[in-house]
């Protein structure tokens, strides 16, 4: 008897014990990579994390571009691998919750005071029943937090993964705007050492002189500044790689690229954040969980504690006896209700949440798409026309100044507003992309045909070369 | 066939042609209701070319024909926009008369009764005064004291007789700065009935402007006031002006008129001493007459000058204002004579390929460059010239004087006779004189305190 219900217990339990390494980040995986196309891992450790690593090496090698960017965030950004550790913790609780409540022993053992007695025992073991029946809900309960859960990690992901976009986005812009920051102090040192030409030969006053000479140190304190700004926003990226070392010279070659041919619909885009944003669907699931953990509590309300065991007692000369033991929790005064109340009302809560979520995120998309529509009608007023025009104001100047209208001073300054010009555009393009990489976020993952396209236009004038901006620590 | 000659035909059979009507006309004339009682007669029979007068030549310009109703020389003007060369590779919308800018040349005879029915084409009111000339005063053009501005489709008719002769000129007295600046100018050239002082053989005419034409636009901007940058005779910047062709030994007279906005022209010839001889109130007194070389023309004014074209050649004529001898310069350049551009070339080529410092020696160079510079523009100085480049433009132009001439047409360059052209100095010659280029120029003290140089 003793032995069956032993035997009973160890089968019973057998199946929920063990914990799983990989488990829950193997779904975290597939719901990043069906989402934005890159695979992400969990360093624990293991061999194979050298084999990550060299994967490293060789992705920082080449030219970085924004998709392994993404790829290095997600394998290496520290946050994220500690936001991984969430799975292990969660899953952890899984485990606990398959697991039976241990069985208790109790022992007693009476000495005699007189001379009369004999010393007397008694040992009991004694399970909680109630569990047996409810242990398969309580699981599913487990498991949906853990579903929830996975869902929260892989959204971190995505969250990280666009993060790296967007910097990287910075950092590619960050590089242009200093190179046309270059060519604004070229134009400023030209004009500055033509006004030291004509000093020298007594043509200009001083003052004509120092007030060139100022303009050229300013325009050099700016391209200061921008570089430092570019250093900045190296770091900030790699800070969400993880990088550190001989790791950070990473070199961006690629230019910005122009906006692509098409945008998608707003409808299309709204379906398929609900569709498919995982904080969504993590809400979801937590409303679930809030039902099934309520379903939980009502089933069992009119149980109390049910307790069966066995017990052997050995009385002073008398038999020795064993025999089933029950102890009953009478549900007189405590009936859950309180638990109940508490469970309806984060039920409807968590319904709550899920609507403001959703409501939200349609409305995010809708904002976002409509920055998104704007920079690029910007852009590309930019592109078609603004620039061409200042292109044409250079040429034009140039014209003036063979025809010796104007001098190299004018011509100097007609060159400065366009590099301004296209320095603004080069902004436009890059917030574009950041609205980009925002509205990624807020859909869940890639947009629909946002296929990367060409550069954005070539900068006015070849930019002269062995300038290496991407070497820059 | 000239132009002249041409003109001079076509007035004497209009005029045949007039007389032989006027018994009829006269007769439906005057059953015709008139606006007016019918002046007093107080004319002469009309002035004819070449029978009264030698007409006047206008180069680069026109002259306004007329027909003789009743004995009355009748012109019709008509004031319009006028697409005009300024010089070669330069063409303005400017305001003018008949097609012309500057307005075809008047030329009527002391005595005459002139009719000038004026029809105006313009998109603005217009009126024309007659300056210089002596008339009745509802007759002097003034728009809103001496007359109603003639409205945009309105033909308007002044009538007076010559009562003097010499160089006048005519032009609009409404919204003048605008339409002045615009070209709307002629000369009125008035012959003596009978001649006075020396015949002239040659009797030139040119009226003197300028112009804000910016490169790269296509019409003159009135709201200039000081910085013009097209300086012309007749209408034209050299190198678009016609040279004066005279046979040598030729009495020449030139007359010039000028209608600058703002500058007076101190014209300049080469080669002769001349003397003024009349002004615009008429003749000067051949006592009152001084040599001259140059003849300052004040805005407003007419001079005529005289001289016998004794000497052959190439004669530069051009106003001495150095600024009036360029065509569209821009006059905000920085000074870059004496700069030596050094590495700065290489450097704005980086920026703005193509670039090259000029001006470093001055505006000489320009002219041969060749660059691509705006449409509608042109050098700012400079034409081949027989020998080199001729580095000057604006009001500039050349009296060519030769021995023989086969025409009135630009004989070509003057060939030089030999010994009379200025060339490098050879080694033998600098020798022979004791000149040595490489020793330390001289100059000596011309006051007696002054100190030795070299």
């Amino acid at each position: 008897m003793r032995r069956a219900l032993f035997a009973a217990v160890l089968v019973f339990t057998g199946g929920c014990a063990s914990i799983q390494k990989e488990k829950g980040h193997a779904e975290v995986a597939a719901l990043v990579e069906e989402r934005i196309g890159r695979k992400t891992r969990w360093n624990q450790g293991t061999p194979e994390d050298a084999e990550v690593s060299r994967h490293l090496d060789t992705l920082l090698a080449g030219e970085l571009t924004s998709d392994r960017a993404v790829e290095v965030a997600l394998l290496n950004n520290p946050a994220l691998q500690a936001t991984y550790e969430d799975l292990g913790v969660s899953q952890a609780d899984m485990v606990q919750a398959g697991l039976l409540s241990n069985p208790t022993f109790d022992g007693s053992i009476g000495f005699p005071l007189t001379n009369d007695g004999v010393s007397e025992t008694e040992f009991s073991l004694v399970q909680g029943f109630v569990e047996l029946f409810t242990l398969p809900l309580r699981k599913r309960v487990a498991q949906e937090q853990f579903i929830a859960d996975t869902l929260r990690v892989a959204h971190e992901a995505l969250a990280t993964a666009a993060d790296a976009r967007k910097v990287f986005r910075e950092v590619q812009a960050r590089q242009q705007l200093v190179e046309l920051r270059r060519m604004v102090l070229e134009a400023s040192e030209a004009a500055a050492e033509l006004a030291t030409l004509q000093h020298a030969a007594g043509n200009i006053t001083d003052l004509d002189l120092a007030t060139e000479k100022a303009a050229a140190e300013e325009a050099r304190l700016e391209l200061a500044r921008e570089e430092l700004t570019l250093v900045e926003d190296r770091e900030r990226l790699n800070r969400l790689l993880g990088l550190w070392g001989g790791r950070t010279a990473w070199a961006i070659a690629e230019k910005l690229p122009a906006p692509p041919e098409e945008e998608a619909t707003l409808e299309r885009l709204e379906s398929l954040a609900i569709r498919q944003r995982l904080d969504i669907d993590a809400a979801r699931k937590q409303t679930e969980l809030m039902w099934n953990a309520l379903e939980l509590a009502r089933s069992t309300r009119f149980f109390g504690r049910v307790d069966v065991g066995v017990h052997t007692h050995r009385d002073a000369n008398g038999p020795r006896l064993l025999g089933p033991t029950l102890s009953l929790e009478l549900p007189i005064f405590d009936q859950r209700q309180a638990l109940i109340a508490k469970l309806e009302a984060q039920h409807r809560q968590s319904e709550r949440r899920q609507t403001e979520l959703s409501v939200n995120a349609r409305s995010e998309v809708r904002a976002a798409r409509a920055r998104l529509l704007t920079l690029r009608g910007v852009a590309e007023r930019y592109q078609c026309v603004v620039l061409p025009l200042r292109e044409q104001v250079v040429e034009q100047s140039q014209l003036q100044y063979n025809a010796m209208q104007i001098g190299l001073y004018a011509l100097l300054d007609a060159k400065q507003s366009q590099v301004e010009t296209y320095r603004a555009y080069i902004e436009t393009v890059r917030d574009y992309w950041l609205a980009h990489a925002e509205l990624e976020q807020l859909v869940g993952g890639r947009l629909p045909g946002g296929s990367h396209a060409t550069p954005a236009s070539p900068a006015p004038t070849q930019p002269p070369s062995g300038h290496d901006h991407g070497a820059t620590p | 066939m000239s132009r002249r000659s041409m003109l001079a035909t076509a007035g004497a059979s209009l005029a045949g042609g007039a007389l032989l009507l006027q018994g009829g006309a006269a007769h439906a004339q005057t059953s015709a209701p008139r606006a007016s009682p019918p002046p007093r007669r107080d004319w002469q029979s009309p002035g004819m070319p070449n029978r009264d007068y030698r007409p006047v030549i206008v180069p680069n310009g026109t002259k306004l024909p007329w027909k003789l109703v009743n004995g009355v020389k009748v012109f019709h003007m008509v004031a319009e926009e006028v697409e005009h060369e300024l010089a070669p590779g330069l063409k303005v919308h400017c305001w003018g008369y008949n097609g012309q800018v500057h307005g075809p040349t008047i030329e009527v005879v002391e005595g005459d009764r002139v009719r000038f029915y004026v029809t105006n084409r313009l998109p603005a009111p217009t009126t024309v005064h007659w300056h210089g000339l002596l008339l009745p005063n509802g007759m002097d053009g003034v728009g809103g004291l001496n007359q109603k501005s003639i409205a945009p489709g309105e033909t308007f008719r002044y009538e007076f007789t010559i009562r003097q002769s010499g160089t006048g000129m005519y032009h609009s007295h409404h919204d003048e700065m605008t339409q002045m600046a615009l070209g709307m100018v002629g000369l009125f050239i008035m012959h003596p009935r009978r001649p006075v002082g020396p015949r002239v053989d040659k009797d030139f005419a040119l009226m003197l402007h300028e112009w804000r034409v910016d490169p790269g636009t296509r019409r003159p901007d009135p709201n200039e006031m000081t910085d013009f940058n097209l300086l012309t005779f007749n209408a034209k910047a050299f190198p678009g002006t016609e040279p004066l062709v005279v046979r040598q030994g030729e009495r020449v007279r030139i007359r010039l008129g000028n209608l600058s906005a703002m500058d007076h022209h101190p014209i300049h010839l080469h080669g002769y001493h001349f003397r003024i001889t009349e002004t615009d109130a008429g003749r000067i007194p051949e006592s009152a007459q001084w040599p001259e070389t140059t003849v300052l023309v004040p805005v407003g004014s007419t001079r005529s000058i005289e001289f016998v074209a004794d000497v052959p050649g190439d004669w530069a004529m051009h106003c001495h204002m150095t600024h009036h001898l360029m065509n569209q310069m821009g006059h905000d350049l920085p000074n870059l004579i004496g700069v030596n551009p050094g590495g700065l070339d290489a450097k704005v080529r980086k920026l703005l390929p193509g670039y090259m410092t000029m001006g470093q020696t001055g505006m000489g160079d320009m002219v041969e460059m060749g660059m691509p510079v705006p449409t509608n523009s042109i050098p700012m100085s400079g034409a081949r010239g027989k020998h080199d480049v001729i580095t000057m433009g604006g009001m500039f132009t050349v009296l060519k004087v030769r021995e023989r001439l086969t025409g009135d047409a630009d004989p070509g360059w003057y060939e030089n006779p030999p010994g009379t052209l200025a060339m490098a100095a050879s080694p033998a010659e600098l020798s022979q004189d004791g000149i040595d280029v490489d020793a330390p120029p001289k100059a000596e003290p011309a006051s007696p305190g002054g100190l030795a140089h070299g």
